[in-house]
């Protein structure tokens, strides 16, 4: 330990500790004049000897080293402008994504202490659900030790005055305010003991986008009464703009949970124990000195003492694991459920993919400043003969060459971080994401750019330095290397931007299997309004008979998820040992002469079906190829009877083309949540209108939603779009890199050559034959670049089979196309700097040293 | 009389041994060795400041400031506890070596 402080005092006071070393040998060589003794030794050399063994000298050649690399960067700027600006694209791509991933899964939330917050969900053998019954969960609420606060959030959709559409609502506990550490900048956040009492005044907070949009930021707005679903409010206060709760979505308001069931007229949220039930999500703060696991297993037991009490509302063996609820990613599930296990997350395979092709066009980027490099060392060989000469070692020479590109990445990092933030800022903008998550880079994300800078460096840097020091530049293997991995990386980039291309013309174009234009969605939303079946059969019956007598109607029908809408039920299904995945819905026997789907075997459902179903071409091809699927067993809890095959209609999941549908019969269960859709001959947004205030007129406590089918199609459109155009950005990038790459390449090669191709033209070679020789180097790693690249792109394009709307990930017209255009601005590229050594001039050329 | 240069592991050595006798400049530590040796050794600049360094980096010796016999301002250098552990040590390498080479050159 003392060594080592003493050297770093060394290090601090070395100027003082030079000037004594330097005064004390002088001493030495007084005194040796003195007794006649002359000593010639290099003074100079000599100190420097002594200091050396303070083992500083690396740092002092380091800095000599960083000030002579900027000095020949700031000589060369045209060189340097272009190697920054190639390496900002390289990182700022890559920044981005990592930016992005930074933003959902690493960074925690703006909240207190996200650390020791978790979100809870259930999970039983059979089903799963990341909504808890209210009844479920206030239990928890009242009985949990290992948790120190329990937080339950249930948003609805509400109609509030003065806004066309629906608002989301938040209604939470009245201690999440505190607990997260959320305060008001105007009036008061919910109080518990105030807001949660029984017989409190019905009281919202306001977020801050809500109040900046809908009261023009109004200070004036505490205190003021508004209605919500038609009940009237006092705002109590403005939320501060940081502040979002433990949600991705902005809530117009928040309120109090107690509070539902005022503003949902009807509403059974506080009661009803059914799966069905919107129910709440439920978060809790770990007590100091527990383990999530710990809270895992208490909550276990007391499930299972609450199912004593209540066997029909809490599951079998049920068991609440927990993830951290600190992160974004926490929050994306949503209030999925369904049955058996559940699908992996495809967040992680975006990122995957993502990251991949970034790191592709990063790959690209460096190769070509290796070329760069490479090209630059050999209008550097005087400056490194002469280095040589004077006794450079090749050790110090290369370290000095890598200097130099390290410092070319740490400037390319910088930039790459602005841009990575530009584009991540925008894509946000666009895409409209909450206000709160901020895109400016945190230590992580100035890490990673700093680490992609170094491997960079390395990269593109280490083997020309290594080559150029060592003399052997001229060899073509390392050149050869570039230029196929460049080849390949952008190949990858071409092909997989046009599967999204073609993906994204097959959306806008090709028939879905199903008619949407003239078709409008009525969301009645009777089950958040307490609506029974019977009730509910009652008003839909209404419903339906109003909505017919409207003109231009031509057919009405009941569903149970609307299709191009949000949400969507999916179902595992094994049969002889085969599962697939497979998109429920229940329907009435209109539904598929309303969407126009034909029915291509058996029978279309009828009233008083139940245990019928039919299913569509592919599922049945897939499930049972080569049999008649008609009379066949279909797995689903109960067995059903196929009854009738229909034609492919991929309505839920439009882009993923192994979706496969099935509709079963509407079962008295499912009416106080069935939606109504209706076809018409005239205009869809004047119907639109009538039936919303048809619905109304029903019954004034509900607040119909009413949706237009084709808005849904254009929203997957429009997301097809953005993917397509985002990854067709960064292929044109890589190609455009690797163009210029093959430029440098050839130019480099027709300067290098040029006495040889003299020559070659004196003893009267022809045109053809000396292009031959120019490219001939460059056709192979050409050749080994593509197939690499196409093997590549059919590995990485299996993850996308997903979302590319029907289009094969081998889809032959598109690598071929991407070939195609690969090859041909390849060539183009090549024979532009080639066309020189033709205009070479023999004489000259001999000349040439 | 001729002039020896030193073995190189040796100098450490002998300027630990000459400063066991007390602390002394770096000019006198030369002038020591060379009158000690018979002036047989003699000790260069260039390699006795670097390992004067070495001494001070270790913490085998201390440096402090003196008035030398000319009357000029000048670092003297003294051993440290630690520096004298190292000169026993070394010095009990060196003979177990010294023996073991003598032992060798006698009867072979």
């Amino acid at each position: 330990m003392g060594y080592f402080f003493r050297r770093l005092r060394y290090l601090w006071n070395r100027d003082r500790l030079e000037r004594e070393l330097s005064d004390e040998m002088e001493f030495h060589r007084e005194m040796a004049a003195r007794e006649g003794r002359s000593n010639f030794g290099n003074a100079l050399q000599m100190r420097e000897a002594s200091r050396e063994s303070w083992g500083w000298t690396w740092l002092d050649r380091l800095q000599q080293d960083l000030r002579y690399a900027m000095r020949v960067l700031w000589r060369a700027p045209g060189f340097t402008l272009a190697a920054v600006l190639m390496l900002a694209i390289g990182i700022g791509v890559n920044v981005a994504v990592f930016g992005f991933f930074d933003l959902l899964v690493l960074r925690p939330l703006n909240v207190r202490d996200p650390g020791t917050l978790l979100r809870f969900h259930r999970r039983s053998p059979e089903s799963y659900a990341y909504a808890l019954p209210y009844p479920e969960a206030s239990f928890f609420r009242d009985h949990s030790q290992t948790l120190s606060a329990v937080l339950l959030l249930n948003w609805s959709r509400v109609a509030i005055e003065g806004e066309d559409k629906h608002v989301e609502a938040h209604f939470v506990t009245a201690d999440s305010f505190r607990e997260l550490g959320g305060t008001a900048i105007l009036g008061r956040t919910l109080l518990p003991g105030r807001d949660d009492t029984a017989g409190a005044e019905p009281a919202v907070v306001l977020s801050n986008g809500f109040w900046q949009r809908h009261f023009g930021a109004d200070p004036t707005v505490v205190g003021r009464t508004i209605r919500i679903n038609g009940k009237p409010a006092v705002v109590a206060g403005v939320a501060a703009p940081d502040y979002n709760g433990l949600s991705m979505s902005v809530p117009a308001f928040w309120a109090d949970l107690g509070q539902q069931p005022y503003f949902a007229e009807g509403s059974h949220l506080l009661t009803d124990f059914s799966v069905e039930s919107p129910g709440v999500q439920m978060f809790g703060r770990l007590r100091p000195g527990t383990s999530p696991y710990a809270a895992e297993a208490e909550l276990r037991s007391l499930a299972a003492e609450l199912r004593r009490q209540s066997p029909k509302g809490i599951w079998e063996k049920e068991a609440l694991p927990s993830q951290p609820a600190g992160y974004a990613t926490g929050l994306l599930s949503g209030n999925r459920r369904g049955s058996g296990s559940e699908a992996a997350s495809e967040l992680y395979v975006v990122f995957g993919l993502t990251g991949a092709l970034g790191l592709l066009i990063l790959a690209v980027a460096c190769a070509n400043l290796g070329s760069l490099l490479l090209a630059r060392g050999v209008a550097r060989e005087r400056e490194i003969a002469i280095r040589l000469a004077v006794g450079a070692g090749s050790g110090r020479l290369v370290r000095q060459l890598f200097t130099e590109s390290l410092l070319l990445a740490l400037l390319g990092s910088a930039a790459g971080t602005g841009l990575g933030y530009v584009v991540l800022r925008s894509l946000m903008v666009v895409s409209e994401a909450p206000a709160w998550l901020n895109a400016a880079p945190d230590w992580r994300v100035t890490l990673f750019a700093a680490g992609a800078g170094i491997a960079a460096s390395l990269v593109f840097g280490l083997m020309p330095s290594l080559q150029v020091a060592r003399r052997r530049h001229h060899s073509s293997t390392m050149r050869q290397f570039l230029i196929g991995a460049q080849v390949a990386a952008s190949c990858v980039l071409l092909i997989v931007a046009g599967l999204l291309g073609r993906a994204l013309d097959r959306a806008l174009s090709a028939h879905p299997g199903f008619d949407y234009e003239r078709v409008i969605a009525i969301q009645p939303g009777l089950g958040e309004h307490g609506y029974t079946p019977a009730k509910s059969r009652a008003y839909l019956d209404t419903l339906q008979v109003r909505v017919r007598a409207l003109p231009g109607v031509q057919a009405t029908s009941l569903v149970q998820v609307a299709p191009l809408g949000r949400g969507n039920i999916s179902a595992k299904v094994v049969t002889d040992g085969r599962a697939m995945s497979v998109m429920l819905n229940h329907v009435d026997q209109e539904f598929l002469s309303l969407m126009r789907i034909p029915l291509a075997r058996g029978r279309n459902l009828e009233r008083g079906d139940t245990r019928a179903v039919v299913v569509s071409e592919s599922l049945a091809r897939m499930m049972w190829p080569g049999q008649d699927p008609l009379g066949k067993r279909f797995p689903l809890g109960d067995d059903f009877t196929v009854v009738g095959v229909a034609g492919n209609a991929r309505m839920m999941k439009m882009e993923d083309s192994d979706a496969v549908e099935a509709y079963l019969p509407i079962e008295a269960g499912d009416l106080p949540g069935l939606a109504m859709l209706v076809r018409t001959a005239g205009s869809v947004e004047d119907l639109a209108r009538q039936a919303a205030t048809a619905a109304r007129q029903l019954d004034p406590g509900t607040f119909p939603e009413v949706q237009l089918l084709k808005n849904g199609m254009r929203r997957k459109q429009e997301n097809a779009q953005a993917a397509a155009l985002a990854v067709s950005a960064m292929g044109g990038i890589a190609h455009l890199l690797a163009c210029l790459g093959i430029v440098g390449v050839v130019s480099y090669a027709v300067s290098q050559r040029t006495k040889e191709i003299g020559i070659r033209m004196a003893l009267g070679a022809k045109p053809g034959h000396v292009l031959r020789v120019v490219l001939q180097r460059l056709s192979l790693p050409v050749a080994v670049g593509l197939v690499l690249g196409i093997g590549g792109a059919a590995a990485l394009s299996q993850v996308l089979r997903q979302q590319l709307f029907g289009i094969s990930n081998l889809d032959p017209f598109t690598y071929i196309g991407a070939v195609g255009v690969f090859a041909v601005t390849a060539a183009v590229a090549a024979l532009v700097p080639a066309r020189r050594a033709l205009r070479i001039d023999p004489l000259r050329a001999l000349r040439w040293e | 009389m001729p002039k020896k240069e030193m073995p190189s592991g040796a100098l450490g050595l002998l300027i630990l041994r000459v400063l066991h006798s007390g602390p002394l400049h770096g000019y006198a530590i030369a002038q020591r060795i060379h009158t000690l040796s018979a002036e047989v050794l003699h000790i260069e600049e260039g390699a006795l400041y670097p390992a004067l360094q070495k001494l001070l980096l270790k913490g085998w010796a201390r440096s402090e400031w003196g008035i030398s016999e000319t009357n000029r301002k000048v670092r003297f250098y003294r051993l440290t506890p630690a520096g004298r552990k190292q000169l026993d040590s070394e010095l009990a390498d060196y003979r177990r070596v010294h023996e073991a080479i003598d032992a060798v050159l006698r009867t072979a």
